[in-house]
């Protein structure tokens, strides 16, 4: 491109304290407990009973409905109780507890897929289990399946870890490299994509020399060290500032021949084939500024995060809890919430760090647009929600491209007023969404 | 354990308030502040000290009798009291800077509601206010460093090839009449390059509105270069492109807008100086596309990275 514009971002300070811990092994916990939703799509269906011994990989839901994914055991034991848990947020979802027999058993008739073509190469990331491990939590066949109606020419993988704290990503490439690679070998074989292009923070040089001495003979992969701003790990932005291109409003990314996809689910599907394990445990990092010694932690998925939490030295009592990055990641009130697909890190802060802070009036000093990767306006957003009319209200906030905010956090983050000014986008999305699902209702009938 | 604290993402904040963005603005004014006591001696520290003064009182008042939050704990009363400050000249009496800052809190700025919500720049509302309600404003008074009588701005005898006027070093020093914050043009553009510095504000603003100013007076005297600097010193224009221009609650709030808005205030001071009976207007233009900044803020509208 010619006259690339800049997508603003921001600098947060990083905070990878975790950036040279090697994943650790975290102690067995007594129970797992895996909520049926930890994909974003729909629920998986369980298939096991309650006293059912199962095994460490064994299928315990299987896929249901649209964009699903199934959920294997991550320890092995007994099926304690499959009820329904309130997770973080309110949301009540059913859960499959299982107690931990301390045997870590895996399944004695694992076995690797066979994968030669797209076919059995898809089927198999199906079955794996593998979602989004970036947060995103969509099913990765779901993704990858767009190759079959498009054509691919680039696949982006994302291992920009933007967000503060989080090593997770970062130590999977350092200490898994071999994973990784054989999973971009994997894509590039079956999917027959021309491009491979592993995005990494510049914050992250081991990673970088580790993959690039891996690929540094294949003309098909490049490695592409990214500016460390945030939220430069956000696929609008990705994909801008990697290949210039942008996703209009409606449109799909494989529409314009590009799919991204995390760079630890790349690792997670590359294991699943080679081995037949699925995705069972992953990397989480635990660090905030109420941990002595933050660490990566190997974890079963499901594990309690007070677990993790035992095993850090904390250096005070934590004021607030939380699942996901600092920017992005939301506060729970429960420590037996279980660590899901898609946690990257438990973070706790100090009393001091985690008290709301007192909004004040906005001075319309058009921070929060400045630092807006999409350059939306958020001025007008906020007041178009003081429209009474809710008609003339929906076409403003459509007119102003509200749905094109990819939620990262920069606009509330810089606010001298220290507005939440994202929750009020979000509460914009969510009238804007109710008001056009109303609208279509109406129509149908 | 202790009761878990729950809040919306995100949970870490720049640590930017407006308190400090208005300690900044109040420090980047400090320069001028002090060149307006040297070049106009102790007189300009009263005229400070009673505007940013009354200025607090006034908001304190207002949010007590309006049984509102109080907010002079932002600093921004104290910043339009020290804007209004030098935007007067040393003939002006206390008691008129007293209602000038009563009229630029409590009409301008609080009774339109507060912080944020005001539509013109409470300081430089006062100043037309005071211009047009006592005429010790206008003209501004004599420097105490010069020996020369005349208390008036340059900008009055100011013409292509005019005679008698400061020359460019003086002008650039603040050797000459005016008010008391706008002749120093060194003083500044310290504060000016401090704002730039701590991000307070970006560089288009001003150097769209001094451009505009600049090259109209470049073409309209046939390229006197000496002409068009002259009309960049004299007058208010630096303090009026630096600090009230590029005042945030009153500016479009995108930066396609502000530039339209620096155009516009540019544009029209140039055209109030050589057309019309003021010998200066940056007050008046900065006030009349305040009111427009609405409209620019709809025209100059953009849709977002990838459409709507």
């Amino acid at each position: 491109m010619l006259f690339k514009k800049n997508i603003s971002s921001l600098h947060v300070p990083h905070n990878k304290n975790t950036a040279s811990c090697a994943p650790v092994q975290i102690s067995a916990p007594k129970e797992v407990v895996l909520p049926m939703n930890m994909q974003s799509g729909h629920d998986a269906e369980p298939v096991v009973s309650v006293g059912d011994h199962v095994y460490v990989g064994q299928l315990v839901a299987r896929e249901e409905g649209r964009n699903s994914s199934p959920i294997h055991a991550s320890v092995s034991g007994i099926v304690k109780e499959i009820a329904p848990i309130k997770l973080a947020g309110g949301k009540t979802v059913m859960a499959i507890t299982i107690e931990n027999d301390g045997k870590m058993e895996a399944d004695p008739e694992m076995k690797a897929p066979t994968v030669t073509n797209l076919d059995e190469f898809l089927d198999a990331v199906r079955a794996s289990g593998v979602v989004g491990l970036g947060g995103a939590a969509f099913p990765v066949w779901a993704k990858l399946d767009a190759v079959r109606r498009n054509e691919i020419e680039t696949i982006l993988v994302n291992g920009a870890e933007c967000e503060p704290y989080i090593t997770s990503d970062h130590r999977m490439m350092v200490d898994y490299s071999d994973l990784v690679a054989k999973g971009v070998k994997l894509m590039q074989e079956h999917m027959n994509v021309p491009k491979i292009v592993i995005a990494i923070e510049n914050n992250k040089q081991d990673a970088i020399d580790k993959l690039g001495e891996i690929f540094k003979n294949d003309p098909g992969v490049e490695i592409y060290p990214l500016e460390t701003v945030y939220p430069q790990g956000a696929k609008q932005v990705l994909l801008y500032n990697v290949t210039g291109k942008v996703v209009k409003g409606g449109q799909r990314m494989a529409a314009l021949g590009v799919l991204i996809i995390n760079v630890s689910s790349v690792a997670k599907l590359a294991q699943y084939i080679e081995t037949g394990m699925p995705l069972v445990d992953r990397i989480v990092t635990v660090d905030g500024t109420a941990v002595k010694e933050p660490k990566n932690l190997l974890v079963p998925i499901g594990t309690p995060v007070s677990h993790l939490l035992s095993e850090v030295e904390m250096k005070s009592e934590p004021g607030k809890i939380l699942i996901g990055g600092p920017m992005l990641g939301h506060a729970i009130t429960e420590l037996d919430d279980p660590v899901i697909k898609a946690t990257n890190a438990i973070l706790a802060f100090e009393e001091k760090d985690s008290v709301e802070l007192e909004p004040t009036a906005c001075i319309r000093c058009g921070r929060c647009m400045a630092n807006c990767p999409v350059g939306l306006n958020i001025v007008a957003v906020g007041r178009a929600m003081n429209i009474q009319d809710e008609d003339a209200r929906a076409e403003r906030l459509t007119q102003l491209g509200l749905k094109q905010c990819i939620e990262c956090a920069c606009c509330s983050y810089v606010c001298p007023a220290q507005r939440p000014v994202l929750s009020k986008n979000l509460e914009a999305k969510r009238f804007l969404r109710a008001y056009n699902a109303a609208k279509k209702e109406e129509g149908g009938k | 354990m202790s009761q878990l604290h729950v809040s919306a993402a995100p949970h870490i904040h720049s640590g930017n308030t407006t308190s400090k963005v208005m300690r900044d603005v109040i420090i980047a004014l400090l320069p001028a502040a002090i060149a307006s006591v040297v070049l106009f001696g102790m007189k300009s520290l009263i005229l400070i000290a009673a505007c940013m003064i009354s200025c607090v009182a006034c908001e304190w008042i207002f949010n007590k009798a309006a049984g509102k939050k109080c907010t002079c704990g932002d600093l921004s009363a104290a910043v339009t009291g020290l804007l209004l400050a030098l935007n007067l000249s040393t003939n002006v009496p206390v008691w008129q800077c007293v209602v000038g800052s009563a009229f630029a809190i409590i009409i301008v700025k609080c009774m339109f509601g507060g912080i944020g919500r005001n539509i013109v720049n409470p300081a430089i509302a006062a100043r037309v206010f005071m211009l047009v309600a006592f005429s010790e404003v206008a003209g501004g008074a004599a420097c105490v460093l010069t020996d020369a009588t005349t208390s008036a701005t340059p900008l009055e005898t100011l013409a292509p090839g005019a005679e008698g006027l400061p020359t460019l070093m003086e002008m650039f020093l603040g050797m000459h009449g005016g008010t008391i914050g706008e002749t120093c043009a060194a003083a500044l553009l310290i504060g000016f390059v401090y704002l730039l510095v701590r991000k307070v504000i970006r560089c288009h603003v001003p150097v769209v509105f001094v451009g505009t100013v600049f090259v109209c007076a470049l073409v309209y005297s046939g390229f006197d270069v000496v002409y068009a600097v002259q009309q960049v010193l004299a007058g208010g224009l630096l303090l009026g492109a630096i600090f009230m221009a590029t005042d945030y609650v009153t500016a479009p709030v995108n930066l396609r807008g502000r530039i339209v808005f620096a155009v516009g205030c540019g544009l029209i001071t140039f055209v109030i100086r050589e057309f019309c009976a003021y010998p200066e207007g940056v007050s008046f233009s900065i006030l009349f596309m305040n009111l427009l900044t609405p409209l620019i803020e709809e025209w100059t509208d953009k849709e977002p990275l990838g459409g709507i």
